[in-house]
């Protein structure tokens, strides 16, 4: 009884908090009710999770969590079923909370089929101690923001140890990417893996920032038959013998379009041809995680597919939009991996091309920026034809100037600007087409400041016709 | 001038690598030509050819990796550092040129004891931004970067401080005392990395470079507005 009035105090008070931060109009108000829902009743978040009739999916991983449980999201909407979402990348335990409550009744009944759910690498073994996951997605391990998770190795250790206490859940891993693949065993429930076979893209030598390189079971350096991009590709060990599975669900001929992706695919279920209305090899990887989740989730392959044809990106995930009559696209950058796939699609717009930068250094982006470094700006001196101005804002903004200088950037591009003079600069740049890039807190302010000046573009309807 | 970065691929961590870049474009941007060579485990290097040496940090794992090849190398690396030759190393590369590394466990494990120094590891760590004040050639320098180490690490009296903390831990998070030097071998804690947004620092082991050849040490002057409104940015923030 104690527990029933918690709970109703708890779901009542985080209404009023949702009011208010609606009221106030201060930030999404993502986190602060599950925040304070939590604070009065401890076990709400397992309580209400437990209501999903279908079960529970989880993503994880270092990239793509928000994009792939939003594409999972949109299968399971396309197939009738009703979901409980943390949409918004809140993937906190207070966000994902706040995403049930924002679904409870006062009385804490949630009427939902699924909840899909994006954690947090360091927050999975939180989450999982609390809400058991039926399945479990996980994208890929890059090296994120040390100062708050320390090395990859414990990442992918705390996400070993937790699956290990969830006997029976289903995993769906990317075959590429030798950490994922590793975690096979951990769980003991059934396993499905997604991957990309070998295209015109692939690369037999490896870019810069790769860390996964060495085998996760015996620590000898793993040889590749060629890569994707990181340490994603086909590898093997030398030492155990430690391979790339193979991938059950496999894109091939894969097509990468200056506004969609698209690939033959082949899985248990058939052949399809699948279709990712946003950029980036990366998102291929996303479209095909959320593939094989909806499949393991009993969707016909038509009906997701279909679904993911019709994918329209979260804030700053590859958003488009219009600024007269030039296109315009915002992207989140967060770690030297996602930053350099930002750059290869900025290269591959219609150029000259004008850029925004906005790097800041709150906890959410990580405090130490060091790994600015770590990103192959160096190609945007070979190819400095293709930008025409590169504006840097944001708390350390001068500190990524100077990284544009040191990657030998004619001094001429460089500029360092408050963040509303900068949007606006790169609007009115005489550029083709602008690029604005953002770390999670500056996604924010960048994405308030150019709405006000920008039509965004995400409909479907608006993509040509396949050419 | 001959850059001869120590194990790219395996110390990387916190993009050390943006030492080696700032060392060889500020030699580039005044007509100096540079060599950039990455060393790997086994590759042959001969130091004394070297003019300027960089040491990273990287993983546990990394670490003992390359601690065996570079144990090989030891004695020419120390006729090459006694000759005079530039080394920079960061974090776990400064602890790796010490006499030793405790656990927390009790196990030492031995450095190359090239510097009179030696590490412990603590139970917690230090992380943050750091300003460190330094003197070049008799004036004072701030410094800014980021500090991320468990080690914690004791100057013996053969080596001074490379500096006097200001804002942050430093070695120890104790005697306030940042990085070491002795002879022309400076280690620091500091990743950022530390030699981009600090020019002086970098002109400063160039002119060292040079004069170790007996080369005219006198550097063009370069225009560092970017450099120093960035490090401004930093010491604004942290000096209030």
């Amino acid at each position: 009884m104690v527990f029933r009035l918690r709970l109703i105090t708890a779901i009542f008070v985080a209404r009023a908090v949702m009011w208010l931060v609606r009221l106030l109009g201060r930030g999404r108000g993502s986190s602060l009710p599950g925040m304070v829902a939590l604070r009065i009743c401890p076990g709400i978040l397992a309580h209400l999770a437990r209501q999903a009739r279908r079960g529970v999916v989880m993503v994880t991983g270092t990239n793509g969590k928000t994009t792939t449980n939003n594409m999972v999201a949109r299968i399971a909407g396309e197939a009738g079923y009703r979901v409980v979402v943390n949409a918004e990348g809140a993937n906190m335990i207070t966000g994902i909370t706040t995403a049930f409550l924002r679904k409870a009744s006062l009385w804490g009944r949630v009427d939902c089929d699924y909840a899909l759910l994006e954690v947090d690498e360091a927050t999975f073994p939180r989450v999982t101690r609390q809400v058991r996951p039926d399945l479990v997605v996980v994208t890929n391990f890059f090296r994120d923001q040390l100062d708050r998770y320390g090395e990859l190795d414990t990442t992918v250790s705390l996400i070993r140890e937790a699956l290990e206490k969830l006997p029976g859940t289903g995993l769906v891993l990317n075959a590429d990417d030798p950490l994922v693949a590793s975690l096979a065993a951990a769980a003991g429930g059934e396993v499905l893996y997604y991957g990309l076979g070998e295209h015109r893209r692939v690369t037999s030598s490896s870019s810069a920032a790769r860390e996964g390189r060495f085998c996760p079971r015996c620590g000898q350096e793993l040889a590749y038959a060629y890569y994707q991009y990181s340490q994603l590709g086909n590898y093997r060990c030398p030492g155990c013998g430690f391979s790339r599975p193979p991938a059950g669900v496999e894109g091939t001929e894969v097509l990468p379009e200056e506004r969609r992706t698209t690939c033959r695919l082949r899985s248990p279920a058939g052949d399809y041809e699948l279709v990712i209305p946003v950029p980036g090899l990366y998102n291929l990887y996303n479209g095909l995680a959320a593939f094989t989740a909806g499949l393991v989730l009993g969707v016909e392959p038509r009906v997701i597919t279909r679904a993911l044809a019709g994918y329209t990106p979260a804030t700053g995930r590859m958003e488009r939009f219009r600024y007269r009559e030039k296109p315009v696209l915002l992207n989140l950058v967060k770690n030297p991996t996602g930053f350099n796939e930002g750059l290869g699609t900025l290269l591959s717009l219609p150029g000259p091309v004008d850029v925004l930068i906005a790097i800041n250094d709150n906890d959410a982006d990580g405090r130490d920026i060091s790994w600015l470094w770590d990103v192959d700006f160096e190609v945007l001196e070979e190819e400095h034809r293709h930008v025409n101005l590169l504006v840097c804002t944001g708390q350390r903004g001068a500190e990524m100037a100077v990284r544009l200088k040191y990657a030998g950037v004619p001094l001429e591009k460089i500029v360092v600007e408050e963040m509303s003079r900068a949007v606006e600069r790169v609007l009115n740049g005489p550029g083709k087409t602008a690029c604005l890039l953002a770390t999670y807190t500056a996604l924010w302010p960048v994405e308030r400041i150019l709405s006000g000046y920008a039509r965004r573009e995400n409909r479907v309807e608006s993509l040509p016709s396949v050419s | 001038m001959k850059v001869c970065h120590l194990y790219p691929e395996l110390l990387n961590l916190y993009g050390d690598r943006g030492n080696v870049m700032a060392f060889a474009r500020r030699c580039r941007w005044r007509g100096l030509g540079v060599e950039v060579l990455p060393v790997n485990p086994g590759d042959p290097v001969d130091f004394r050819e070297v003019d300027f040496l960089f040491l990273g940090g990287g993983s546990d794992r990394e670490q003992n990796l390359i601690a065996r090849d570079l144990e090989k190398r030891r004695d020419l690396l120390q006729a090459a550092v006694e000759d005079g030759l530039v080394v920079l190393a960061i974090c776990g590369g400064y602890q790796l040129l010490g006499r030793y590394y405790r656990t927390l466990e009790g196990r030492v494990i031995p450095g190359l004891g090239l510097l009179d120094l030696y590490t412990e590891a603590g139970r917690k760590r230090m992380i943050g931004n750091v300003v460190i004040e330094l003197e070049i050639e008799g004036e004072p320098v701030r410094v800014v970067g980021f500090e991320n180490h468990a080690g914690r690490t004791f100057l013996g009296p053969q080596v001074s401080p490379l500096g006097r903390v200001l804002v942050g831990c430093g070695n120890n998070g104790e005697d306030g005392t940042e990085g070491a030097r002795c002879r022309n071998v400076f280690c620091s804690y500091l990743h950022g990395p530390l030699l981009p947004k600090n020019p002086r620092l970098v002109d400063y082991l160039i002119s060292l470079a040079l004069a170790r050849r007996g080369l005219p040490a006198d550097l063009a002057p370069l225009d560092d507005s970017l450099e120093n409104a960035a490090a401004e940015v930093m010491l604004r923030r942290l000096l209030k």
